[in-house]
């Protein structure tokens, strides 16, 4: 394959190109209820050539399968011609990696029977049922993907990598006397097919949940001192900073947090770890073949940091980040974030609820959407704190507010970081779909919205 | 190619048949700094589905992978669901229209041309203007063990912009697009401007009062979005056997007898428009609501085999996903009211121009949370101004059964034809603000 693709890129008359070949086989389950309505497997190969020359815009062309790689090569360069840029386009300087990690993966989710993977489908599904007679519906979706990648540059670069991953992710629904109610969850992991085997436990406690939604009583709008659970906090933080510390992409919200501004207290530090061990997001180098760096976003409450592709860095006058991703098979890399954190403070979450007359703690969310400068979040389930212990559970909680000033009512951050096992994404517009990795300790606000939404 | 996949299953499979999917799509954007980008993707996607043994599998590839194809499908039929699978005969196919020459003859100028022209369009001071065109091109082939063998050609193009106000206060973007068969014309170049001049020019409203309670229109945009559950509720699995709302309703008024709502791939040159569908099943208009009252739902082989019933020939095949179910044109019958006897007929209510879909929102039962960015308060027939941080709630379908009035304007919107409509019964507050 290297040989095709060097000769392949060879060909091209552009000052600058990069072919990228990415081949995925995925297995998929569905159980639906008891029945299993989907069990399939499925490979797909394709990539993108891009290329640019001075006085020329990017071209870029992608392509299905691997047969004539030459072509999209020559077709890159011929619609880089068509396009037209105010100003050339500039590359920051990379070291030049040649970078082999391809090796047979342990635990090869492919050498795994459909069989297999049905009958965890199954008993995932059964599990959800057996924890409560309660529980009306089930859904339970498994799946694992391999992803083979090949990256080379006219500068150079040549990368090859092999990487698996598994998900499970369920959904439940419970009723009683007419009242319908239901939970979420999912856990991902990079690896094996055993990287999934505690989705038993996770199964579970969506079951257990969607039956305590049934006695909770709706949340009371109003204003309250809020602690998120650290699923919620890295969520949060994803969606509020790691959006707002990159370069504008195309078709979506221009605004960048400026260098210096401060946005939080002295407790909140923020950043991004694409070089995290054994994360989904996280890579040597990145689509542009960029080695991945650690960047701080926030330090101590002042933006210190944004993430760059080569592009965005050689136009602000930065060094790039390592976080240039393409979110399809198919698409142009930009700079996205990978595994985002809130970095850890100090107490436990006994301290942080200690001396909370009333207020709400936020376990997980359902969503969290950013437009403009507002967020929304709904909270996966989520508890009363009175006289600084938990009390009931209340539904239907969300929070919205605008982004900074949401940011500037963090009070305190806890001292139990941990990454979440969620299969999160990133979902940004025309730039797709790549998965992320979030982790906080718990983080405690002061007066903050919070509305009755959905459940 | 799609006969050599069939072939290779003789004898093997009770039946099988077979989707190949290709398209060429050629994309120009044109950044607010003036840049300009052209990219193009070329893609190749086979399915298979096979019924062997009472259970079905299916499987999916690109390219170069079509000859693991059976394989992978016949592995997934030992695991997959038992299902009797009644694949359809052939039948002489309905003239649809789905390609434009011009449309797939359009290279990178044409679109640049296009792009720049609604750029030029939309560009004032204090605004940002991002604009995109786009062209695909490709086609769709369909073939069973029954001796179905069925293709046709498809383009769609389309252009779209993301406009913002520079300066405004938590103004956010204004995003809109058309899309078709045959390349936009400049008439609907300047439907796009007009739509968001209208939406930019009111002032930001401080201090509106309560809105609780009051009616509200949406525009054929806005509709788009709040229609989602209507259409999860008359689709699939959740419409015939799920917790849609309407199943089991079949004959009963379930929405205002003011509404008509009808599925329609024969609509020559629009986004949904086709002969058959992925299935082999042939294109049909079909009723869904009529004056309010349920007539049918749209359903594939493989949910009206698990239901009982028909297929409507609603199948769809996409990379890398089971078969689905989805509606392809929908139309909602226009009524009697002119844009400005609409707003007249609100009295004080809040025109909704375009809505933010958010997670969370459940589709089946139409329990909705929804931030509506773009609304505006309406008194005595005119925009008095917009409104900041509107989050509108409540429910569809009780939405859909208290109809103020109907427009007269029903407009393209993609593979949606809808007028514009007035209902009763939702909520709204600013709690975002």
């Amino acid at each position: 394959m290297k040989a095709r693709i060097l000769d392949a890129l060879g060909r091209s008359r552009a000052e600058y190109a990069e072919l990228r070949l990415r081949r995925v086989w995925s297995t998929t389950v569905l159980v639906r209820d008891r029945t299993v309505e989907v069990a399939t497997g499925s490979a797909e190969t394709g990539g993108a050539v891009r290329c640019c020359s001075p006085g020329t815009g990017w071209g870029m062309a992608s392509f299905s399968g691997a047969d004539r790689l030459d072509a999209p090569v020559l077709k890159a360069h011929e619609l880089s011609l068509a396009g037209a840029s105010r100003q050339p386009v500039t590359l920051a300087p990379i070291a030049v990696r040649q970078l082999e990690s391809a090796a047979p993966l342990e635990d090869d989710p492919r050498e795994v029977p459909l069989t297999e993977k049905r009958q965890r489908g199954e008993s995932l599904a059964a599990a959800i049922f057996g924890s409560d007679r309660r529980i009306v519906s089930a859904r339970v979706l498994c799946r694992d993907v391999v992803i083979e990648t090949w990256l080379a540059t006219s500068e150079g670069t040549w990368l090859h990598d092999l990487r698996s991953e598994v998900s499970v992710a369920a959904l439940a629904v419970a009723e009683e006397g007419g009242n319908v109610e239901r939970a979420l969850g999912s856990l991902a992991a990079r690896g094996g097919w055993r990287g999934a085997n505690s989705a038993g436990r996770m199964v579970h406690g969506v079951a257990t949940r969607a039956v305590e939604h049934l006695h909770a009583a709706p949340v009371r709008p109003g204003r309250y001192t809020v602690v998120l659970d650290p699923a919620a906090a890295g969520v949060l933080v994803h969606r509020a900073i790691s959006h707002l510390a990159r370069p504008a992409l195309p078709g979506t919200d221009p605004d960048v947090l400026p260098m210096g501004t401060r946005i939080g207290p002295e407790c909140l530090s923020v950043g991004d770890d694409p070089t995290a061990e054994g994360l989904r997001a996280s890579i040597v180098c990145d689509d542009e073949g960029t080695v991945a760096r650690r960047t701080p976003i926030v330090q101590n409450g002042v933006v210190v940091g944004h993430l760059h592709n080569r592009e965005t860095a050689a136009s602000s006058g930065q060094a790039p980040t390592g976080h240039a991703r393409a979110g399809a098979l198919r698409g142009a890399p930009h700079p996205r974030a990978s595994n985002t954190y809130v970095a850890q403070g100090t107490g436990s979450f006994e301290d942080l609820i200690r001396g909370i007359g009333t207020g709400l703690y936020l376990m997980d969310t359902l969503s969290a959407r950013a437009e403009g400068d507002q967020i929304g979040l709904r909270a996966g389930s989520a508890r009363l704190i009175r006289d600084g212990r938990l009390a009931d559970q209340v539904k239907g909680v969300q929070i919205g507010a605008g982004l900074l000033s949401l940011l500037g009512r963090v009070d305190a951050v806890g001292a139990d970081f941990g990454w979440n096992a969620a299969g999160e994404v990133c979902r940004d517009g025309s730039a797709g779909v790549v998965p992320v990795t979030t982790g906080a300790p718990h983080v405690r606000l002061v007066d903050v919205p919070v509305g009755e939404g959905f459940s | 190619m799609i006969g050599r996949i069939l072939d290779a299953l003789a004898g093997r499979v009770a039946s099988a048949d077979a989707v190949i999917k290709t398209d060429d799509t050629l994309s120009v954007s044109i950044s607010p700094e003036g840049d300009t980008r052209v990219s193009e993707a070329r893609s190749h996607q086979s399915h298979l589905r096979v019924a062997r043994q009472g259970r079905i599998g299916f499987a999916s590839a690109t390219g170069d992978e079509s000859s693991e194809l059976v394989g992978r499908a016949m592995a997934s039929a030992a695991s997959g669901e038992e299902l009797e699978l009644f694949l359809p005969a052939p039948a002489p196919l309905p003239n649809v229209v789905t390609r434009a020459p011009q449309s797939a003859a359009a290279d990178a100028a044409v679109l640049t041309g296009l792009a720049r022209a609604l750029r030029d369009r939309l560009v004032r001071s204090h605004r940002r203007v991002e604009v995109w065109a786009e062209r695909s091109s490709g086609g769709v082939q369909v073939a069973n063990t029954r001796a179905v063998l069925a293709g046709y050609a498809v383009t769609l193009s389309g252009v779209g912009a993301v406009v913002e106000s520079i300066g405004a206060e938590s103004a956010p973007p204004c995003r809109v697009h058309y899309a078709a068969v045959d390349l936009p014309t400049l008439a609907d170049l300047e439907a796009l401007v007009a739509e968001v001049d209208r939406r930019l020019e009111p002032a930001v409203l401080s201090g509106a009062g309560r809105l609780s309670g009051l009616p509200v229109c949406f525009t054929p945009r806005a509709l788009v979005t709040f229609l989602r559950p209507v259409r999860a509720a008359l689709t699939g699995y959740e419409a015939l056997l799920g917790r849609s709302p309407l199943r089991g309703r079949l004959g009963e008024p379930v929405l205002d007898e003011r509404l008509t709502l009808v599925d329609d791939p024969l609509i020559p040159g629009r986004p949904g428009s086709r002969p058959v569908d992925d299935d082999g099943v042939v294109s049909r208009r079909v009723s869904l609501v009529e004056r309010g009252r349920l007539i049918g739902f749209a359903s594939d082989l493989m949910v009206g085999s698990r239901a009982g019933v028909p297929s409507t020939g609603h199948a769809w095949r996409l990379p890398h996903a089971a078969p689905r179910v989805g509606l392809t044109n929908l139309l909602v019958e226009a009524g009697t009211h002119s844009p400005e006897a609409l707003l007249a007929e609100l009295g004080r209510g809040v025109l909704i121009e375009d809505l933010d879909w958010g997670a969370g929102t459940n589709p089946v039962s139409g329990t909705i949370v929804l931030r509506a960015p773009w609304a505006y308060l309406v008194e005595g027939g005119a925009v008095r101004g917009r409104l900041e941080g509107v989050v509108l709630s409540g429910n569809v379908f009780e939405a859909l059964r208290r109809v103020r009035a109907i427009g007269s304007d029903a407009t393209w919107l993609g593979a949606s034809c809808l007028p514009a409509l007035a209902v009763e019964g939702l909520e709204m507050v600013t709690s975002y603000q």
